[in-house]
């Protein structure tokens, strides 16, 4: 039983993980096709590199990226914090509000954009992009900074108050470290949502807001190459320099949604040793 | 001519203002790969217009944002049927045909198309046609009719585009109908038609034919010209390119006018840049693709372009081959055909 198990998974690990490796693997291919090999060459590499609109795609995309995720986790932040300190009439009809954009299909989702910005004569530009990708990441910086609210002790930030931290000290000495590695969680989450999204953007994009995604998929009119493969391993080799930046330990917390109570406890330690001496 | 260089020295800088003064910059949504960026760059330099080029993955993803309102673009680029769709729903102007020069560099064939008379509002660009890609060392003989494609004994070895439009070419012209025909007798005809060749395919596949043509994988498949299956053909001397004595198709993509473009006297100046010779010939040069300019062919830079039947169908061919245009309201016997098609 437990071999028959082993080998599943490991089967399941070969099926998860040859798309990716067939990616770089083709990246070097010295053949224009994408599933026929030619040799080993790094001409892909030099095409993307001298590939000026796909480039510009991929900073469109970057900027967009950093920016939804950047907002959405301030204002995820917000609302979380909303949430889950005041129990305010109708919370868990706020929380189901929030939740909604990730249930509705994305093309729903697009289509209603699109009419709206169109009748409320809003022109269609990178900012609307941020607008459509921020309606699927904010429930989800919601989500995670609430899972991480909630399991925060909540007499933290009284015994703050009570030491004659502002409101805004509480958060800086406080909150925001308590509560750092799931808001990074929530960033990248948010990120690597928007920046892999292509439905919400094909329907609000506007001038100069073609984003990476868009630019792959309207290639496939003409021929994908193995320059795509060669963007697709850069991106892939970024992923995991990410990953092992952030820290593989983060990485798991970002799974569980939760704090680590050894993580709390040294965070409380130095800000209390903080707050005294600023006392 | 004096004046209009006096306005261009004094214009306002101000852009994506047509109310006064010449315009500094021109929205252009377009298919990716088929307007190279060292063409932009050249114009930008030429007129010191800056160009933000923007693509699109299909025709109808480029009507919706049109047909939204206040999308900012200027010069739009639809392909033939397209371009009625966006003249019915008025999404595009009426060329000032006075203000445009080079129109006689164009094609005969895209001279007073079909799907747009008199070019009233659309100059074409890029075309191609959809044929027959097949490898003579699997069929061990010429392909000239879509009939093979029906060939028992080229069974499981046989491959159709996935898209409707382009697999009713195959089932109308097969039976003596025309690709573009509207009527439902027709269609229901075609649509059979289709059903029946179901048990010979390999499979409907419209991104890597031309490599399983290539390496014998398939014997033949319906194929859309092109710079990938002019590659496998200029690769393989066995892999050829063929528009079927029934005809096949042509598509062409052209610049057209956005209705609410906030710069038309720049898309103006687009029109007339991308008419001249050397200009259009960039698109066969950079981007592997057939111009409709046929004054570009002496700067077209490989002979060898000019020659592969998959960029450059050889005018005899070009004959019987048709224009696929919007069917209007038979779409829904295409699409009800189709969806029996694909559920059989």
């Amino acid at each position: 039983m437990d071999r028959a198990l082993g080998w599943v998974t490991k089967l399941v690990f070969v099926f998860l993980y040859i798309p990716i490796v067939a990616v770089v693997v083709y990246s070097f291919n010295a053949s224009a096709s994408t599933s026929n090999w030619g040799g080993v060459s790094l001409h892909w590499y030099g095409e993307l590199f001298s590939d000026g609109p796909l480039l510009e795609t991929l900073r469109t995309s970057l900027i967009i990226g950093v920016l939804a995720a950047g907002l959405s986790t301030v204002i995820g932040f917000l609302s979380a914090l909303g949430l889950t300190r005041y129990r305010v009439k109708g919370r868990m009809f706020f929380i189901g509000v929030v939740v909604l954009p990730l249930i509705i299909p994305e093309i729903v989702l697009g289509v209603a954009l699109l009419t709206i910005f169109g009748t409320a004569g809003i022109k269609l530009s990178i900012v609307t992009v941020i607008l459509g990708h921020m309606i699927v990441t904010l429930p989800l910086t919601t989500l995670i900074l609430m899972g991480s609210l909630a399991s925060l002790d909540s007499t933290l930030p009284e015994a703050a108050a009570d030491l004659g931290c502002t409101p805004w000290q509480n958060f800086t000495r406080v909150l925001f470290p308590l509560t750092r590695s799931a808001m990074l969680a929530a960033f990248l989450l948010s990120f690597t949502t928007s920046f892999s999204n292509i439905v919400i953007s094909t329907f609000t994009s506007g001038i100069g807001g073609t984003t990476m995604p868009l630019r792959v998929y309207s290639l496939l009119k003409t021929g994908i190459t193995p320059e795509i493969n060669a963007l697709g391993s850069l991106l892939i080799l970024f992923t995991v320099v990410i990953i092992f930046l952030v820290g593989l330990r983060q990485m798991r917390r970002i799974v569980i949604g939760a704090e680590e109570p050894d993580m709390s406890t040294t965070a409380i330690s130095t800000q209390t040793t903080k707050g005294k001496a600023s006392l | 001519m004096a004046a209009a260089a006096a306005l261009a020295l004094t214009g306002c800088a101000g852009g994506g203002d047509s109310t006064g003064g010449d315009s500094t910059s021109l929205n252009i949504y377009a298919w990716a790969g088929e307007v190279s960026d060292s063409m932009v760059k050249e114009f930008e330099e030429e007129t010191g217009i800056s160009v933000t080029l923007d693509t699109f993955d299909s025709n109808e993803t480029m009507i919706a944002k049109l047909a939204s309102g206040g999308s900012g673009y200027d010069i739009v680029q639809p392909s033939q049927y397209a371009v009625q769709l966006l003249i019915g729903q008025q999404l595009i102007q009426e060329i000032d045909h006075d203000q445009v020069d080079g129109m006689d560099n164009l094609m005969e064939k895209f001279r007073d198309p079909s799907f747009d008379p008199g070019n009233k509002y659309s100059i074409p660009w890029v075309w191609g046609t959809t044929g027959l890609l097949y490898n003579e060392a699997c069929t061990g003989e010429e392909i000239t009719s879509w009939k093979s494609m029906f060939d028992e004994k080229y069974k499981g070895k046989i491959y159709m585009l996935d898209n409707m439009l382009a697999a009713y070419i195959v089932g109308l012209q097969v039976n003596g109908l025309s690709a573009t025909s509207t009527s439902e007798e027709d269609l229901e005809i075609a649509t059979q038609t289709l059903i029946d060749q179901k048990a010979l395919l390999a499979g409907y596949n419209s991104t890597n034919y031309y490599e399983l043509v290539a390496s014998g994988d398939a014997c033949m498949a319906e194929a859309w010209g092109g710079s990938s299956v002019a590659q496998a053909v200029a690769d393989n001397p066995d892999v050829k390119y063929v528009l079927p004595e029934e005809g096949g198709s042509l598509w062409t993509d052209s610049f057209a006018i956005a209705a609410d473009a906030p710069n038309a006297d720049a898309a103006y100046k687009w029109l007339n840049f991308i008419l001249r010779p050397e200009v259009a010939a960039a698109a066969t040069n950079n981007d592997l693709m057939a111009t409709a300019n046929a004054a570009a062919a002496e700067f077209i830079t490989d002979e060898e372009l000019l020659n592969n039947p998959a960029i450059f169908a050889p005018e005899e061919q070009l004959e019987n081959s048709e224009f696929i245009v919007d069917p209007g309201e038979a779409m829904r016997f295409y699409q009800d055909g189709w969806t029996r098609v694909k559920a059989s």
